[in-house]
């Protein structure tokens, strides 16, 4: 290994050299880390390359080896009702009929949006794509769920750029790769600056007999590399994820370029070559790069392999051996295939105008070899590179609210629901959901908003009818409340899974999957690994109760800088199936006269609300999901729905009720007059607490009768669809009344 | 003729929308084919195999200079007469959003000095972003071919998705003609049928133009997408109404019918 290119590096003997090569090197590894690659390279006999030293910086970093959260992981998540899983991998698989499955994952492309909002969101949406084409899927639907932050905060950027820079990288890559983006949330907090989040999820279908694999099991199986050339950019992107951002410090060299355009066709190219079976295996190239995927597929068949470095078609032609091994360089695909099947390959590659090139080919045995020039560069065990050790941090459990404040009983409550509408976490986002393209396709039977043209209100999960000759619908929602969390990380999480349900009920689905995406600071401080492990202790009840898989998900730590951190949060992309489409329904009143109804019932606990914050209160106590209730009224609404006795249903979020009746009637311009004097609570309870379990439903009046003896007494009736005003009474008292026009307004405040 | 109509659906990177105008045609009676342009350009595929062309919308070679200029060019150079032929021939040509695009910087559309130079464009939209939303879309059928089985002044709802929809002429008299020959068969209105503008008209385009038909009645370019509304359940309010056809099939089935009747 005399190579000019790869160097031999000197490890010495002290830690103090050691941790000045991983800092010198960007390796982002610890003394300890140092220490077993020093012990492995003794072993070998000899000193380590710089290409070995970076592949196994790129493979046990945080963000590609989970190495802090993976213990915790299998105690609360891993293998809650595996029987309704079809396969695991860049994304996961849930069956949708005889014949197709869906494949989905949600991610954070947190740290990059941080550091470049434009290019880190549109390389998150590129990225996620890629996971689930990976499966041999055609990708459906994308979904992305924003946390900007409010404050500004000295040597930062100001938020509003980075929010215009997020929403702008998500239009200009997801409208030219015609997925449409169907779904997601936008929230606002000052725990969000300068620590923006980014979770982008991805839904797609696929013909089970062509679901794709990453494992390479047998020797003599060629490596293609297509899509885009490889570059510079992106290069360290997976250490720079696994650190916190400094002041002043981030390095824009770690962010991917994205490139839409070469995307497109490569989706297409992807998905013929899969559909003329000539795919062995295949994988997408994100974070880690060639290291990481190359390793994973050989390492998930038990196969060892060669490669040729010089045979990566690369954007700069100087570029040293250990940057193209390990440069995150986007719109790029590894596909493994059998000898007979490349030719045929390369040529749909061309016909599309890909580039793409043979690279390497598995091996019997368990080692990685990498040439370069004709020269060694690496030579490591498989294992070695993909196995790091794992950590059991230390973690200290938050104590638990015991006590609420009560707080004051205003007089003017139509005033709070007038905040409230127009609060920036309840009004429209239609500003920027408007710029992202969500009919492309042909296939979205409920987009982002529905009702009137014009004056369309917010949806709870939107819906696609993915093949045209079939009534079947999938449903895509997310569940997430990243103020829940914040006061109370295990409520939060449950009640994330609740919504998510909750949401998909709403529009007549039942829930197939759950992927998560987990937000949280550095896992070296107690304090974020309590809040962590409550969160999945959360996520794990809730979805072992409901009895829901999580089929794929990621993990992003690290969201801090300086003094200033995340709650510690999950984001849950949810899919559900509708038999038949045309049972869908929607939020908007259909017509006057019909009774409402609230299938479930309000709370006295108001940690994390709205209203609490609005009050300007911390603490207290947050209402919590039982999912064993959330089971059976989703159960009792979704056969109400397809017993016809439902007109629109709406869940209750954020805000309460009072904001779920409004949202009703934004859409449709049909008013309401309701009573909840019969609900035995204080009013502003009533209507601005945000129970879990619970819809606000308008019942079809031919259908009441037979609509109550079903429900019994998780139904309260509320009062009727009239008019084109909200009027609310508390027996003789009215305590709310407000204009369609005026509460549309406010809602649609800061979009036209 | 006793067939099926051919469509070619003409692709290049970039282009997205091929899925849904594909499935338009098939489900309207047609034999579509989704044709790349590089298959036409190295004559694998001849423009004259077909019997109708739609150019679908995206954003084809990205549309990092002006929306279809690039594709445009492409044609341009190798294809320009082939697809003039086709057009006087009568055949059909449709294009929607960047495929209406296209039609414009081939001098296609709106084509009033019947000399196909470039006479409009279709600019950047008043708001300055992309806009993603459903419209009110009135009809003047005239004679093309595409709106047969409309009313007149019938108004259907049409989903949009573009930042270059603004559709402007080169001078005034181009717009004159424009309306003198009624060759502005779709206007954007608002919820009461009036044309008043931004936000109902959703890019600024100039007269409220949403969509252009030659002369001839045979190539139409809408910056709508009926191909997103072939049926009614992918409209927003479809929820609050009964099922009716989706008004995209129309256009697709109508340009189906008028191949076999004519040819």
């Amino acid at each position: 290994m005399k190579s000019e290119m790869a160097r031999k590096i000197i490890l010495g003997d002290s830690e103090a050299n050691l941790l000045r090569v991983s800092r010198d090197m960007h390796l982002g590894l610890s003394s300890g880390e140092m220490q077993r690659v020093k012990n492995y390279f003794k072993n070998e006999g000899r000193e380590p390359t710089d290409v070995e030293l970076q592949a196994i910086a790129q493979a046990w970093s945080e963000h590609c080896s989970y190495k802090s959260s993976k213990i915790h992981l299998k105690k609360y998540i891993f293998g809650i009702a595996e029987d309704k899983v079809l396969s695991k991998g860049d994304a996961g698989l849930v069956p949708l009929d005889d014949d197709s499955a869906v494949a989905f994952k949600i991610e954070s492309h947190n740290h990059p949006s941080a550091i470049e909002p434009y290019g880190g969101a549109a390389t998150g949406v590129g990225g996620i794509l890629r996971d689930v084409l990976s499966m041999g899927a055609q990708p459906i639907a994308v979904t992305d769920v924003l946390f900007f932050g409010t404050k500004r905060l000295k040597g930062f950027p100001d938020p509003k750029f980075i929010e215009n820079g997020v929403i702008a990288g998500i239009r200009d890559y997801g409208n030219r790769v015609g997925i449409p983006t169907v779904s997601g949330g936008i929230f606002y907090s000052d725990f969000f600056s300068p620590n923006v989040l980014v979770n982008v999820g991805c839904v797609g279908i696929v013909n089970r007999g062509k679901i794709l694999q990453s494992a390479i099991k047998e020797a003599g199986i060629k490596l293609i590399i297509a899509g885009g050339k490889t570059g510079r950019d992106g290069i360290h992107g997976v250490n720079m994820a696994s650190a916190t951002i400094e002041r002043g410090k981030e390095d824009i060299s770690t962010v991917q370029l994205g490139s839409p355009i070469t995307k497109e066709p490569l989706i297409h190219a992807i998905l013929e070559a899969n559909e003329r079976g000539l795919i062995y295996a295949l994988k997408d190239l994100g974070g880690g790069g060639l290291s990481s995927v190359v390793a994973e597929m050989l390492e998930a068949g038990g196969m060892g392999g060669k490669i040729w470095l010089d045979r990566v078609p690369l954007k700069e032609k100087d570029m040293l051996p250990w940057e193209i091994w390990i440069s995150e360089s986007q719109e790029r695909m590894l596909i493994a295939s059998r000898e007979e099947n490349v030719e045929e390959i390369l040529g749909i590659m061309d016909d599309w105008d890909i580039i793409s090139n043979v690279i390497g080919e598995s091996e019997k045995g368990n080692r990685l070899e990498i040439y370069f020039n004709g020269e060694k560069v690496l030579d490591v065990e498989v294992e070695f590179l993909t196995v790091p050790e794992m950590y059991d941090r230390k973690a200290v459990i938050p104590a638990r609210k015991a006590t609420s404040e009560i707080p004051k009983l205003s007089r003017d409550l139509t005033g709070y629901l007038s905040k409230m509408l127009s609060d920036r976490n309840v009004r429209t986002k239609e500003f920027a959901v408007r710029q992202f393209d969500h009919t492309v396709r042909g296939a979205t039977v409920i987009g982002p908003f529905t009702g009137i043209i014009g004056r369309e209100g917010p949806s709870d999960s939107s819906v696609i009818r993915p093949y045209w000759d079939k009534d079947l619908g999938v449903a895509i929602t997310h569940g997430s409340n990243p103020f829940h969390s914040q006061t109370d990380p295990y409520a939060g999480a449950l009640n994330a899974v609740d919504e998510a349900v909750r949401n998909l009920a709403s529009v007549g689905a039942e829930t197939l999957g759950f992927s998560d995406c987990l937000n949280a600071g550095d896992p070296g401080n107690p304090d974020v690994m309590g809040e962590f492990t409550e969160m999945l202790r959360g996520l794990g009840d809730g979805a072992s109760s409901v009895h829901i898989p999580f089929v794929s998900g990621n993990v992003s730590f690290y969201n801090e800088s300086g003094k200033r951190r995340i709650p510690t949060f999950p984001t849950i992309l949810a899919v559900g199936k509708i038999e038949d489409i045309n049972k869908a329904k929607t939020p908007d009143f259909k017509q006057e006269g019909n009774p409402i109804y609230l299938l479930g019932f309000p709370t006295t606990d108001l940690g994390g609300s709205l209203y609490y914050r609005l009050l300007r209160k911390k603490g207290g106590i947050v209402p919590l999901s039982n999912p064993k209730v959330l089971l059976n009224r989703a159960s009792k609404l979704l056969n109400a729905i397809d017993k016809n006795m439902v007109a629109s249903v709406h869940d209750v979020s954020d805000g309460g009720m009072a904001v779920t009746i409004s949202e009703m009637i934004i859409g449709s311009d049909i008013g309401a007059e309701i009573d909840i004097s019969s609900i035995g609570l204080r009013p502003d309870f009533v209507l601005f607490s945000e129970p879990q379990s619970s819809w606000v439903l308008e019942v079809s009046k031919e259908m009441e009768e037979e609509f109550v003896k079903f429900a019994g007494e998780d139904a309260i009736k509320l009062g009727f669809t009239s008019g084109t005003q909200l009027t609310v009474l508390n027996g003789e008292k009215r305590v709310i009344s407000m204009d369609s026009g005026e509460i549309t307004k406010r809602w649609k405040e800061g979009y036209w | 003729m006793n067939r099926s109509p051919k469509v070619a659906v003409i692709t290049m990177e970039g282009t997205n929308n091929e899925l849904e105008a594909f499935l338009s045609f098939k489900y309207s009676g047609g034999n579509p084919e989704i044709v790349h342009l590089k298959k036409l350009e190295s004559k694998i595929k001849k423009i004259d195999d077909f019997d109708i062309i739609f150019f679908p919308g995206g954003f084809s070679a990205g549309d990092y200079v002006r929306a279809g200029a690039i594709m445009a060019a492409r044609i341009r150079s190798k294809l320009l007469r082939d697809i003039e032929d086709f057009v006087e021939e009568g055949k059909p040509v449709m294009g929607t959003c960047n495929g209406f695009q296209v039609l414009v910087e081939l001098g296609l559309l709106p084509d009033t000095g019947r000399n196909y130079s470039i006479e409009a464009a279709l600019a950047p939209n008043i708001s300055n972003r992309f806009e993603a939303r459903s419209v009110y879309v009135r009809i003047k059928k005239k004679n093309c071919l595409f709106l047969s089985s409309f009313e007149n002044d019938q108004i259907i709802k049409v989903p949009i998705a573009h930042s270059e929809g603004r559709f402007v002429t080169r001078d005034d008299d181009i717009l004159k003609n424009i309306r003198d020959d009624g060759l502005n068969v779709l206007t954007y209105v608002d919820d009461h049928g009036r044309e008043t503008g931004y936000p109902w008209n959703p890019n600024g385009s100039y007269m409220n133009i949403a969509g252009i038909c030659n002369r001839d009645g045979n190539v139409l370019g809408t910056m709508p997408h009926p191909e997103r509304v072939f049926f009614h359940y992918t409209q927003p309010d479809w929820t609050r109404s009964r099922y009716v056809d989706g008004p995209g099939s129309h256009f697709f089935r109508n340009a189906v019918r008028y191949s076999i009747e004519k040819f």
